[in-house]
């Protein structure tokens, strides 16, 4: 999705009205509620709050030039990876295993064989159509925020295709994209 | 309510910009390699050995050692200590002998490397499949720093690695078992 993701993509930039704020703060504090006492600092009521509007319907929720959230459409927003690693355990995880690292890392979906082999691992609780934090066999930090396509426990008997659509990974356009200016 | 997160510290690389473990799958690990010697020492053992000495005799066996997170350097192991070591054994480089290594990947999560099966003719990965089912854990086959491909396994195994690689495959005797253990090799029979 970031895949080629440069900040010369971006339509508009636009502060957004309070009332937008405190919706986009409130699905994000629903979403991820480990997050909500520190919410005052991450998206600070007083600092603006930029939408920034991508191709592809996608949004970036920026604060002071920084891209912290992001969602497709009106779907649930996610954390940038940098952001997601100074809160790991704010998302479920699922974890692939080492012979998927390179694939995910090229922008790749997750194929549920890779979820599903000894390296991997399901929190079984995760539903179809949620944002998950994407682990590797043997590594501390996340590689890849994912939006799983069907449940945990569908990947684990179905076991065939793809498992989690690949929304952000390591090195993609969106990590690169440290500032907008 | 949830008690106030703490930020978590991610060592990223000033390369390739990604968190050191990743360094390995970034556009360009060769260039990142000087500045992880230095900084991540615990995340690349083999780095060092590599960087230390690469002319050393690939350690020809199953060798398992253990490093913990606060020694973090022991992995510079002089080749030539390890040659002589235990037992008196000079001639080890002919001799085909299976290295077991745990390696602390970060902070908790560990993991045990096994070199050398395949100089007993074991099949990497077959074996893989059989340590990954027997301690119910990732195991894979991967190319280790001399370019020879070893076993990963994912947390510490080294309890009962020895005991499951003899009955498993009986041509592998006791005797050539090592472990690793703070740089030198010892045998696994104590
Ligand atoms: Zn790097």
């Amino acid at each position: 999705m970031f895949k080629k993701f440069t900040s010369e993509e971006i339509s508009a930039q636009n502060q957004v009205k309070a009332s937008v704020q405190r919706k986009i703060r409130q699905s994000i504090s629903e979403e991820y509620p480990d997050l909500e006492p520190i919410l005052d600092e991450l998206l600070p009521k007083k600092s603006p709050l930029i939408v920034a509007k991508c191709q592809n319907h996608i949004n970036l929720v920026v604060v002071n030039n920084v891209p912290l959230f992001f969602n497709v459409r009106d779907g649930p927003y996610m954390p940038t990876l940098r952001l997601l690693h100074q809160y790991p355990s704010i998302m479920k995880m699922l974890r692939v295993d080492r012979g998927a690292i390179k694939f995910v890392l090229a922008g790749a979906n997750i194929m549920c064989p890779g979820l599903t082999s000894a390296g991997g691992a399901l929190d079984e609780e995760v539903p179809a159509e949620a944002p998950v934090a994407i682990m590797a066999e043997g590594k501390q930090h996340a590689l890849a925020i994912g939006y799983t396509k069907m449940s945990a426990k569908d990947i684990k008997s179905i076991n065939k295709g793809i498992g989690v659509d690949n929304m952000h990974y390591l090195n993609d356009g969106l990590w690169k994209t440290l500032h907008l200016d | 309510m949830a008690a106030k997160p703490i930020p978590q510290q991610v060592l990223y690389c000033p390369v390739c910009s990604l968190p050191a473990e990743y360094c390995e799958y970034g556009p360009d690990f060769e260039k990142c390699k000087p500045w992880l010697i230095k900084n991540a020492p615990e995340l690349y053992p083999e780095l060092a050995k590599e960087a230390a000495d690469k002319t050393a005799e690939q350690l020809e066996g199953l060798e398992v050692s253990s490093a913990s997170k606060s020694q973090g350097s022991t992995s510079d192991s002089k080749p030539e200590e390890v040659k002589k070591l235990p037992g008196g054994k000079v001639k080890k480089k002919e001799k085909p002998e299976v290295v077991v290594e745990k390696v602390v990947r970060n902070k908790r999560k560990c993991v045990t490397i096994i070199k050398g099966l395949d100089m007993f003719g074991v099949k990497l990965s077959d074996a893989s499949k059989k340590l990954g089912k027997k301690f119910a854990s990732g195991a894979s086959v991967v190319k280790g720093p001399t370019e020879k491909e070893q076993i990963d396994v994912q947390g510490d195994i080294m309890y009962d690695i020895v005991e499951f690689i003899t009955e498993t495959w009986t041509n592998v005797p006791e005797s050539a078992i090592y472990f690793m253990e703070e740089g030198r090799k010892v045998p696994a029979t104590a």
